[in-house]
């Protein structure tokens, strides 16, 4: 007998995503983790790569820099329950493990007729120019500098991504059919008023390319560089010189970029300095490890005032700062403490203290009018035909961020210009079994990812990997820690004879005596009314908010009334199109 | 009626300890409970080098009988782990998942061993030494082996040393400027640690960097230095503590290398201190943050804090000329006058 699977896109099946797939809902890009994760723990590398790509495009280069947003919301993180999977690295194993892709091939689909000029080859615009190109329209992509890729090739040293990983997918992306035009840059070797004339839409995603200046005195010294700027060079194979005592004033992961890469150039003495404290860090933990492996020193608790020296610098003045009340950005007010001034010798200071994106005015009509962005949600600017998105849009935000954001406006750009919609986010529920995961799983260590060691080995080559990505081993014994949040267990009422067997063995409070399930405005289940009486139960419910899937409730019930569903997220792609009414 | 005041101490080191005990005397009518993840009584660390060379007995390292918490109206809940605190609700979360309600806390956890980030792919070959259980497993550990080699160097580790020179134990002693902990060691000092090493009949090996570190039999580990490589029976890792904060992450605490407090060692949370080797104090003098470590420091700011928990108001002043710089933190050590 075939399975039944359905296909919904009710909101109450969105929202139960949301709540019960947490990690697939913290991913920008609704990358489908739990089904890749089983995929490489089948072993079946090559499905477990292209899971990643319908989502997110890149995943050999995500699966080494990104932000891993996704496993912050990991159940398995969960206090109680250990630490998150390591959900990027499995990605990363599934593009070095796998089969090499086949040669890929133009966008399927037939051309529409429609012209989009995308401002910018960096992740938003490249993951945009994908999922234009693909379903038919004309995309060209204008990049000023000599290479595509962005902050990908540009802001992040080869020792974290290799450049051949970068081409690959970037070639990938090509190959739907948009034709990539480097080394033009809007303003100079032409202007907006000529893409929009052009062009049926015009995406400016030209990234943040302006460095944030520290603006105390003592920055135009000799020795003191800005951090974008400063890491453009190395990656571009002319660094700059630097002193034996490097400052690097910021906290994200350009800082830390800058002060690896100090290292690698041969300064013998790097600290990065925080206004803030190390808990407050944004980048991963990974990075501040293998900083900190490496010799690089951090210092909390202090804003620079001044930098000091005669023509050459010489010292930093910086002054003590305390934390207060969280704002509500979540982060802490951070209040400089009166006279506490304080001095710290350095060579060098690097600035890495954020990015702003470089103005772009108008000519023509509109001559020395300044870009605005008049709907975020919908990615349009002042102007007709032009829409903005990534870094350019939002200021620094990271590459998963960026890529979630070119795609949804690649969406909003396809429904504009044809009235219909290419590509469908659905939710999927199929019948299924409990899974083959054994109880012991939910008690693995976590697999870190191997890195070059000795740490001085890495200094062999500036360009040299730091990490060396999972073994095939390792690759599958992680996946084995992944509870498979996408299973959705369920009682049936009408059959469950209230034996509570399935309680007595549960390892969590996920089954409940409940007097009331609560639902929301749109009909979701939002939350359960638990009691202790007997003579208020009225249901025994599956909090699969708080199941850690492990089956043993099934395994126990006498009378098999708990059974499982898939569900998943998945994105269908529509060759006709659809239109918001069909 | 009021309900009862219900004070919870953290951590039964000197510290905590010190804190539970006077509250007992400050806070007579408040129900005292005193959580440590340890079992039994409070016991002095700092005597562990000389409980595993033989010179006292288990017994002499105890701080107090376990009965004295019962007959002072402390209840002592030992073995047990906060693995949650909400500060604002004024809850914990035991690991067996038990919450507990306080109307005031002091947070008392110590420190951890510390292990350099670029020597924590080895951690699992060295031994370290915070415990009573570390000790016994050094003691166990030792009579089976007839030489060790001592990476790092804290001031433990000089106490180690003697107790292993005592037990005619071979010793390699790895010195190097940044591993000596909490004192930077070079210049005189270096020399002057050498030379007494030395006399003692130590090998020093300065300056030299670990390549790598095998298990190669059940008692025997081969390092591999800049310049050759050594078998030893048996690995020591002495790098100083780090504050044992982890499970605070994200509670709302003000966090940096400990639980920054002000100079009362509150936290900035009504009725919730911090005090010890965990807590992290601003000093205008300094015009820095400082940490404190030492059996004899620990004793003070637990007393301390606790006479603020029961309503006094009294800082926590340190001499700055007491408080040394040890690799961009400001530490406040006994042990160093000790030494």
């Amino acid at each position: 007998m075939s399975k039944q699977v359905l296909y919904s896109t009710a909101p109450e099946d969105f929202y139960y995503m949301d709540i019960n797939v947490p990690c697939q809902a913290a991913c920008p890009a609704a990358t489908n983790i739990p089904a890749y994760i089983r995929c490489l723990f089948e072993e079946r590398y090559g499905r477990s790569y292209e899971i990643n790509q319908v989502a997110n495009i890149f995943p050999g280069v995500l699966g080494r820099i990104c932000s891993r947003p996704c496993e912050d919301k990991c159940r398995h993180g969960e206090p109680e329950l250990g630490r998150p999977v390591n959900i990027c690295h499995i990605k990363r194993a599934a593009s070095d493990l796998g089969e090499k892709a086949p040669p890929s091939q133009k966008g399927p689909f037939p051309s529409l007729g429609k012209k989009v000029a995308v401002v910018g080859a960096g992740p938003a615009g490249l993951a945009a120019a994908h999922d234009l190109s693909s379903v038919g329209f004309s995309v060209t992509i204008y990049e000023a500098l000599d290479d595509p890729g962005g902050m990908l090739r540009y802001g992040i040293p080869e020792f974290r991504l290799p450049r051949p990983i970068l081409d690959a997918e970037i070639q990938h992306i090509l190959d739907m059919g948009a034709v990539l035009k480097t080394g033009m840059r809007i303003g100079k070797d032409l202007t907006m008023e000529d893409l929009l004339g052009d062009c049926d839409a015009v995406l400016l995603a030209a990234g943040c390319y302006r460095s944030i200046p520290l603006n105390i005195p003592g920055e135009e010294l000799q020795g003191v560089y800005l951090g974008l700027e400063f890491m453009m060079d190395v990656c571009q194979g002319r660094p700059s010189v630097l002193g034996d005592k490097v400052l690097v004033i910021g906290a994200g992961f350009t800082a830390f970029d800058c002060a690896r890469s100090a290292l690698r150039l041969g300064a013998g003495d790097v600290t990065i300095c925080l206004r803030r404290t190390e808990e407050d860090l944004t980048v991963t933990k990974d990075e501040v490890l293998e900083a900190k492996k490496e010799g690089v020193k951090i210092e909390s608790l202090m804003l620079s005032s001044r930098i000091v020296g005669d023509k050459k610098l010489e010292s930093v003045t910086f002054v003590r700062t305390q934390p207060g009340e969280r704002r509500e950005d979540g982060k802490r007010e951070i209040t400089p403490i009166e006279g506490s001034e304080f001095i710290v010798p350095a060579d060098t200071v690097i600035a890495a203290v954020g990015q702003r994106p470089e103005p772009i005015y108008f000519t023509g009509e509109r001559a020395g009018e300044g870009l605005q962005v008049t709907d975020k949600e919908a990615f349009r600017a002042s102007v007709t035909g032009l829409y903005v998105a990534g870094d350019y849009m939002t200021g620094p935000s990271t590459v998963i961020e960026a890529i979630g954001m070119g795609r949804r406006a690649a969406e909003r750009i396809a429904e504009d210009l044809t009235g219909r919609v290419f590509r469908e986010k659905v939710v999927r529920q199929e019948e299924a079994q409990t899974t083959d995961r054994e109880r012991t799983w939910d008690f693995l260590q976590r697999q870190e990812m191997p890195t070059i060691e000795p740490v001085e080995d890495r200094f062999n080559s500036p360009d040299l990997e730091v990490e060396t990505g999972f073994s095939f081993e390792q690759a599958k014994e992680e996946s084995k820690r992944c509870y498979l949040c996408y299973l959705h267990y369920e009682i049936d009422i009408s059959r469950c004879i209230y034996c509570r067997y399935c309680i007595d063995v549960a390892p969590r409070d996920c089954i409940k005596l409940v007097d009331e399930v609560k639902t929301n405005e749109l009909g979701a289940i939002a939350g359960f009314v638990e009691t202790t009486r007997w003579e208020d139960v009225n249901a025994i419910v599956i909090d699969n908010s708080r199941c850690i899937r492990c089956g043993e409730c099934m395994r126990v019930c006498p009378v098999d009334c708990i059974s499982v569903t898939k569900i998943e997220v998945m994105e269908q792609v529509l060759e006709e199109g659809k239109t918001n009414e069909s | 009626m009021n309900p009862r005041e219900h004070f919870v101490v953290i951590g039964n080191g000197p510290a905590g300890n010190q804190a539970a005990m006077s509250l007992g005397e400050k806070a007579p009518e408040a129900r005292i409970t005193l959580i440590s993840k340890n079992h039994g009584a409070c016991y002095r660390p700092h005597l562990l080098p000389e409980y595993i060379g033989g010179k006292i007995p288990e017994q002499s390292l105890y701080v107090c009988p376990v009965g004295t918490y019962k007959e002072r109206g402390i209840k002592l809940r030992s073995g047990q782990t906060v693995v949650r605190l909400n500060p604002k609700e004024k809850e914990l979360i035991l690991d067996h998942k038990e919450l507990v309600r306080f109307s005031g806390l002091v947070i008392a956890v110590g420190g951890k061993p510390r292990i350099p980030e670029p020597m924590l792919v080895f951690k699992d070959l060295m031994f370290t030494l915070k415990t009573l259980e570390d000790a016994k497993i050094w003691i166990e550990k030792l009579s089976h082996v007839d030489s060790v080699m001592m990476i790092g160097g804290d001031l433990t580790s000089l106490a180690v040393t003697k107790a292993l020179l005592s037990l005619d134990k071979k010793v390699i002693f790895m010195l190097n400027e940044d591993a000596f902990w909490p004192l930077r060691c070079d210049g005189a000092l270096f020399d002057e640690v050498t030379e007494r090493l030395e006399e003692r009949g130590v090998e020093v090996l300065a300056h030299q960097r670990i390549r790598s570190i095998a298990r190669i039999a059940h008692h025997t580990y081969e390092i591999e230095v800049d310049s050759r490589k050594i078998q030893v029976g048996m690995i020591g890792g002495f790098f100083g503590l780090v504050p044992d904060i982890r499970f605070l992450a994200g509670c709302g605490l003000r966090i940096d290398r400990g639980i920054l407090v002000d100079e009362y060692m509150n936290t900035g949370f009504e009725g919730i201190f911090a005090t010890g080797d965990c807590a992290q104090v601003y000093h205008p003098e300094l015009r820095d943050y400082w940490v404190s470590i030492g059996h004899d420091n620990a004793v003070n700011l637990g007393r301390l804090t606790a006479m603020n928990l029961a309503g006094g108001r009294i800082p926590a002043h340190v001499a700055k000329e007491k408080i040394f710089d040890v690799q961009g933190i400001k530490v406040n050590t006994s042990w160093w006058t000790e030494f």
